[in-house]
């Protein structure tokens, strides 16, 4: 029995494996993967932010805004990622160089490229949309794996337009559609124009059916988002509960502690009889779902001033988590004086849920959910 | 020319860039495997997800040249690929289905609303399909149809 002959380049009879339809899906892609790599790059620095880059507290939505779109752009990206493979499919099967030349070098090292680029990013979308459901099933530090894959796609992509550049060029603006002379449009059915049309509505049906996570106005339809932003305790997701931390509450022995200029200590009850601020923030979580929420309780600032420190002074929020990356966080100077950060004590008129951080939070403007640390109670004024 | 080495050697830096943050950040077994996990991304996508794509279109094509078919075959393939889309990007939410790590996290049913996006992508291909049988054939003494 004879096998089949594996297929080439010329079995793939579509006039749309064209450059100019790669060029086209190539550009949305590249505004998909530039807005989810600049939106990454600042939720990695409000996580981890260098002592050179100063991170605002206004717009208070604005880390809403950016990961709610970082998310969005990544899960976009799938549809785009598929149609551009798709339509360069057909070079997959293109005869290797033969034989050694410097032009069969260059032909291979374009292909390495090539294969860094689709396999980091087809990975990238991978765990990036797994970790939206906090599930975490490779053997591999979610974090720093994401982090670094996003600069070998970004460094792949940069050489792959380089290679590319002359034939991007020669297809920026329409071509000659040629119409194949076997079949005829109406029967194969699919223009260039057509196309675009399915893909673009590829991406946004699925845009559509997962932004509500960020947007709770399409929270209803929603039904490709791991998250709905009105399920949890007090109308609000929950990304850690107070049993995975390790917090079962507190007794009367409980106090509050500032160790400032001055060491004050405050039961609940004195934390409530002080003076009461709101604010309406958002908690909006790495994960991409975000949702608005009235905060009530007292001042950052206040309490600065209360233990005579300034109220421009780096503060370290100590947790009772046990353990964990987010058992403490750092309120830059700029977030502690902030009026609208608070010391939260109150949620949507109602005292805080054991799982949003009872019986005190850190509540800030423009800031991710990780770093809006729960069940403090100590507030250490480092500078 | 000089555009192409400006990016070529920008990508090179910015992707050893991203390499050598990996190398610092991985331990020696979770470095060892990542490549097996980029291996797969490739295989899933260059060997599953895209032939599929390129076979069922091949099968839609052949399909498309039966009388009157050609009319209808957008309406037909833009439904599979909506189909496709949306159920590949359900696929991990309808397996972690009740498995959240909270019940705030997966808080859906998502198997019943899966099914009803299909119904509506369905049903919203179907009265693309009847309409326009029905435009085409109304406004067509013509063979073609176009």
């Amino acid at each position: 029995m004879k096998l089949p002959a594996p297929p080439t380049e010329k079995s793939f009879p579509s006039p749309l494996h064209h450059p100019r339809v790669a060029t086209v899906i190539g550009r949305w892609l590249a505004v998909a993967v530039t807005i989810c790599f600049l939106t990454g790059l600042y939720s990695h620095f409000t996580q981890d932010t260098p002592s050179w880059l100063p991170i605002p507290s206004r717009p208070a939505s604005l880390y809403r805004v950016t990961q709610g779109l970082h998310v969005l752009s990544g899960t976009v990206a799938v549809p785009l990622l598929l149609a551009k493979l798709w339509t360069v499919y057909p070079k997959l099967f293109a005869k290797p160089p033969w034989p050694p030349s410097r032009q069969a070098l260059a032909t291979m090292l374009e292909r390495a490229s090539i294969l860094v680029l689709v396999s980091a990013m087809a990975l990238e979308l991978l765990i990036g949309f797994l970790n939206t459901l906090q599930w975490y099933p490779w053997p591999f530090p979610f974090r720093q794996t994401h982090y670094a894959l996003a600069w070998i796609i970004v460094g792949a992509l940069l050489v792959h337009l380089a290679v590319k550049l002359p034939l991007i060029r020669a297809n920026w603006r329409r071509t000659d559609e040629k119409v194949p002379d076997s079949l005829p449009p109406a029967i194969t059915g699919l223009t260039r124009r057509g196309l675009f049309r399915t893909v673009a509505g590829a991406a946004t049906l699925v845009g559509i059916t997962s932004v509500g996570q960020s947007a709770p106005a399409f929270g209803p339809v929603a039904v490709l988002a791991p998250r709905k932003p009105n399920i949890g305790p007090q109308g609000l997701p929950v990304n850690r509960t107070a049993e995975a931390a390790g917090v079962t509450g507190i007794d009367e022995n409980w106090r509050f502690m500032i160790m400032g200029p001055q060491q004050l200590f405050y039961t609940l009850d004195e934390l409530r009889a002080l003076p009461q601020s709101r604010s309406e923030l958002p908690i909006a979580c790495v994960e991409g779902w975000s949702q608005g929420a009235r905060w009530e309780g007292i001042r950052i600032r206040d309490l600065l001033e209360l233990s005579g420190a300034p109220v421009h002074s780096r503060v370290r929020v100590v947790s009772m988590e046990k353990g964990g990356f987010y058992a403490t966080s750092e309120l830059p100077p700029d977030f502690a004086a902030d009026p609208l950060t608070l010391l939260a004590l109150r949620l949507n008129g109602g005292e805080l849920a054991l799982d949003h951080g009872f019986p005190a939070r850190i509540i800030a403007p423009n800031r991710p959910g990780v770093l809006q640390t729960k069940w403090v109670h100590r507030l250490e004024v480092i500078a | 020319m000089k555009t192409r080495i400006v990016l070529a050697v920008a990508g090179v830096g910015v992707g050893l860039w991203g390499l050598w943050l990996l190398l610092g950040a991985l331990e020696l077994p979770a470095l060892i495997r990542l490549p097996i996990w980029l291996g797969g991304a490739v295989v899933a996508d260059d060997f599953i997800l895209v032939p599929l794509t390129v076979g069922v279109g091949w099968l839609v094509t052949r399909w498309s040249a039966g009388p009157d078919r050609h009319r209808t075959v957008g309406a037909v393939r833009t439904t599979l690929l909506y189909v496709g889309i949306t159920s590949l990007i359900a696929v991990p939410l309808l397996l972690r289905q009740g498995k959240g790590v909270n019940p705030t996290v997966l808080p859906r049913d998502y198997l019943r609303d899966w099914l009803l996006l299909e119904a509506m992508i369905i049903l919203g291909g179907a009265a693309g399909y009847f309409f326009t049988l029905r435009r085409s054939r109304a406004s067509s003494g013509d063979i073609g149809g176009r």
